[in-house]
């Protein structure tokens, strides 16, 4: 899986968690308004997260050097 | 000011803004009031404003009406304080008790004057009963004494008898007859007999001694139980003693001192005779007396448990009516002596529900007005209130225990509810520990009903508090876990194969130059080989660093958006020009640019070293990059951010100041020549509060202002951005922390192949788990999440110098005594 294939999935993970808190916790628009930016905020996070660590892998400079012991 | 009509695309966010208020005018007629106020405290949904400042709080309206409310809560307290002693517990009922305040405040004095008189009544039968008990412990005592003195005086008589009868022998004294003339002689002993403490007791003969020098003789009895003293009614252990003296100096003397040593005297026969009369007679009234004390304690045994079975309605009846009277002294009486004015603060959504209740008290009250409802304008600033739930208070509180926001300011907590969390995972990825963390959330929640009625302990209290923001850490935590693919330090290979293999089939090399990247790059966190590699660490930090660099940009600059929200809300367009838009070229030309760079490394693979940029990027800004060139027109678009970093300083200091005296000279020129508009609301709230437009300005004090802010937000920049490496020490530590305890605790018992020990080394290993990893650590990165999020976030936009909206409620009364 790539990277954009990835983040494809995040996306869709935050658009269907947008969509749950909305059909499960409909209480008006403002209050919906909270709900859907603490989704995002949560996706965003969680997908840079993933992103930095995935990009940070993919081209290495360093390679693991097993130790003595293995 | 913040009266702008919220339309646009789309509807207010809840919690981003504070709940709009106004200052409201309440006039109530004095015959309902009481009723009005109760209601009120009902709905807790206005805060009244305290009117009468100025007066002391004897000269309000309400004083006496308070001072009886003072002295009824005095007798209630009585009363809890009677019923601890008796072991009777004020049982909770909810029952609402048709009692007005005066009934009960009758009631209550003769409950008192009643159980006082009970008291007196009961330490006085109670104090003559312990008398009883140790009069006839003396009588018993030293009816012994005398008893074993007569049958050995008798015996002594029998033998001397028959020591005569045998006819007298060489040995019997000459002067023996004299010897028995001179005892007849001798003057009546006299003697007294009483209990003295048993610590006293060796003293106390030493002192009887030498003040008679020697002239007493003193036996003492230890009395097994302990006795109730009649004077000071504590148990204490005693002794009876018998003292014999010889004349009426000696009787005074050891009157004195058995006052001194409080060894109490009873009167006492001689004759056995008489004694036996007097055992029975203290006996019978023993019981006499112990048959009053009892019915006379189930008496009030049942008074107690009748005040038990109400106490709460009463206590909070009193409460209740002492808030509605301390409100009631806030409020200013009308000239007619009608009418009552009230001044607080409301939610603008409450204006119909606190309408209601006035409706409602004036018809309960058979008032003939309605009471008058009207809003103020004022330009004072009103409180903060933002309507929270159980889930976002505890993270309101978070914002609250740095500043109470100011009134309608941006609030952090729409973010901070995810970025609290998810920063302090980033310090605590591990999803082992995060699961036990998320248990422990979860207890606090379940049993939460439970617990929040029990009294719990400060710690414990502070952790339920916060039980959800310890579910959302804990959850995160289990996210940045899997990413950092860590199980209480162990790695699986959970999303697929590890992307490295050894270069060749022997595997020769893989300790000296290492594995190669074979595969596509791990999915998802970072690859387990890592784990135990020479090459870990290196790897994990500089990783760590760029990640919290990356996180830390991103953060300030949603810091910085949200000065804009509150630029654009405020209407202050001085500040989207000359505060926003600089601040934000600034940190991106500079650590923006960072940013990119450390993308770009990691997309491209390239060997450029970023500090050296970074920092020649300031040194030698026209000089070739050479080798370390990541794109192509890098150095004229590092020329380009330098410059523009150059010029936002001098964007966000001068302008600005010039820009506000501008302003206020046009504002003051309009208004020395335009009249006051609607001349009588105005004049009535200038003459009630202060108003804040005419302030004198000082551009000296303005500049220097903003040369703080400049200098605060470009140094900031720079120290703020390493301050967020802060995420890799900590996560560094804590990776590092739990892979010791399983290397070096776990799996060195476990090397052993020894049972016991590797008990004691999964012991060792859960105690420091626990103890170290799940209770230390989450406090320490608790701690710096909070002052990410406090300095690092918030002074980008927060100014939180407002105040909290606190409405007269009577469910909140427990909170203040």
């Amino acid at each position: 899986m790539g990277f954009s294939v990835t983040t494809l999935i995040f996306v869709g993970i935050g658009i269907v968690a947008s969509l749950c808190t909305r059909i499960c916790f409909n209480r008006g628009p403002s209050a919906n308004l909270f709900h859907l930016t603490l989704v995002l905020t949560a996706t965003i996070c969680c997908w840079m997260m993933w992103a930095i660590v995935y990009l940070a892998q993919m081209k290495p400079l360093i390679v693991p050097i097993l130790s003595e012991g293995e | 000011m913040g009266e702008v009509a919220r339309g646009g695309c789309c509807p207010p966010m809840d919690l981003f803004r504070s709940e709009p208020m106004q200052l409201v005018q309440l006039i109530i007629p004095i015959e309902s009031a009481h009723r009005t106020v109760s209601y009120l405290g009902d709905l807790a949904l206005l805060q009244f404003k305290d009117l009468n400042a100025d007066k002391s709080p004897f000269q309000r309206t309400y004083a006496t009406q308070i001072k009886r409310c003072g002295e009824m809560a005095r007798r209630l307290r009585f009363f809890k304080e009677q019923m601890l002693r008796a072991g009777v517990l004020p049982k909770y009922s909810t029952t609402p008790i048709g009692v007005n305040i005066d009934d009960l405040e009758v009631k209550l004095t003769e409950i008192e004057s009643e159980l006082t008189e009970m008291n007196a009544n009961g330490e006085k039968l109670q104090r003559s009963h312990n008398e009883l008990v140790e009069y006839k412990l003396v009588l018993q005592k030293a009816g012994e004494f005398f008893h074993t003195a007569q049958s050995r005086a008798l015996e002594q008589q029998r033998e001397y008898e028959s020591r005569q009868l045998s006819g007298e022998s060489m040995e019997t004294p000459l002067l023996q007859d004299q010897e028995l003339l001179g005892d007849t002689k001798q003057v009546k002993l006299g003697f007294l007999a009483g209990l003295v403490p048993r610590e006293k007791s060796m003293v106390f003969e030493r002192i009887l001694f030498r003040a008679t020098r020697g002239n007493v003789f003193l036996r003492q009895a230890t009395v097994e139980e302990p006795v109730i003293d009649p004077v000071s009614g504590d148990k204490t252990e005693k002794n009876v003693f018998v003292v014999f003296y010889a004349g009426e100096k000696a009787k005074a003397k050891i009157l004195k001192i058995c006052d001194a040593f409080g060894a109490n005297r009873y009167p006492f026969a001689e004759e056995l005779g008489k004694q036996a009369q007097m055992i029975r007679e203290v006996s019978g009234r023993l019981v006499e007396l112990k048959t009053t004390i009892d019915a006379g304690l189930v008496h009030r045994d049942n008074l107690l448990n009748s005040i038990g079975a109400q106490f709460e309605q009463w206590d909070a009846l009193v409460r209740k009516e002492k808030s509605i009277n301390h409100t009631l002294n806030m409020l200013s009486l009308d000239v007619t002596k009608k009418c009552l004015v009230a001044e607080g603060w409301s939610p603008v959504f409450a204006t119909k529900q606190i309408q209601d209740a006035l409706q409602r008290a004036a018809l309960d009250s058979n008032s003939q007005v309605n009471a008058i409802f009207q809003v103020l304008h004022t330009r004072e600033l009103p409180p903060t209130y933002f309507r929270t739930n159980k889930f976002t208070s505890s993270y309101q509180g978070i914002i609250d225990s740095y500043g109470v926001a100011k009134y309608q300011e941006a609030n952090p907590t729409v973010y901070t509810v995810v970025t609290f969390p998810f920063l302090f995972a980033v310090m605590f990825g591990d999803w082992g520990h995060g699961i036990c963390l998320l248990l422990a959330a979860l207890y606090f929640i379940i049993r939460e009903k439970k617990l929040s009625s029990q009294k719990l302990d400060d710690i414990t209290e502070m952790t339920f508090g916060g039980r959800y923001v310890i579910l959302l850490m804990a959850l995160f935590s289990i996210y940045t876990g899997f990413i950092y693919n860590e199980f209480f330090s162990v790695p699986f290979e959970i999303f697929g194969p590890s992307a490295y293999e050894c270069r060749d089939l022997s595997c020769r090399d893989a300790t000296t130059v290492g594995l190669i990247k074979v595969r596509d790059t791990y999915p998802f966190g970072v690859d387990p080989v890592w784990h135990g590699t020479r090459s870990e660490l290196p790897f994990l930090n500089s990783l760590k660093m760029k990640m919290s660099i990356l996180l830390g940009v991103a953060q300030m600059n949603l810091g910085i958006i949200m000065s804009y929200f509150n630029a654009k809300f405020f209407r202050n367009c001085v500040n989207v020009w000359f505060q926003f838009i600089p601040q934000m070229i600034f940190l991106n030309s500079l650590f923006g640019y960072l940013s990119l760079l450390i993308i770009v490394k990691w997309c491209t693979g390239s060997q450029a070293d970023l500090y050296h940029i970074l920092i020649y990027m300031f040194l030698s800004p026209t000089d070739d990059l050479g080798e370390n060139q990541l794109f192509v027109g890098q150095k004229n678009l590092q020329l380009v951010l330098l410059l523009l970093a150059f010029v936002s300083v001098p964007w966000m200091l001068i302008p600005k100041p010039f820009i506000l005296k501008k302003q206020h000279e046009a504002r003051h020129g309009v208004e020395s020549y335009t009249p006051l508009e609607n001349t009588d609301e105005s004049l009535q709230v200038e003459s009630n509060h202060d108003s804040h437009g005419h302030e004198e300005f000082e551009f000296s004090e303005v500049f220097v202002h903003q040369l703080i802010h400049t200098i605060e937000f470009v140094l900031g920049a720079v120290s703020n951005t390493a301050s967020y490496l802060r995420l890799w020490a900590l996560s560094l530590a804590h990776s590092e922390l739990s892979s010791v305890f399983y290397e070096k605790v776990l799996m060195m018992a476990w090397g052993y192949n020894n049972v016991i020990i590797l008990i004691v080394g999964l012991i060792v290993f859960i105690f420091a788990t626990v103890g170290v990893l799940l209770v230390m650590e989450t406090l320490s990165a608790f701690l710096h999440a909070l002052r990410l999020h406090w300095v690092e976030f918030q002074n980008k936009f927060y100014e939180g110098d407002g105040y909290k909206f606190h409405p007269f409620s009577f469910s909140l009364q427990d909170d203040e005594e």
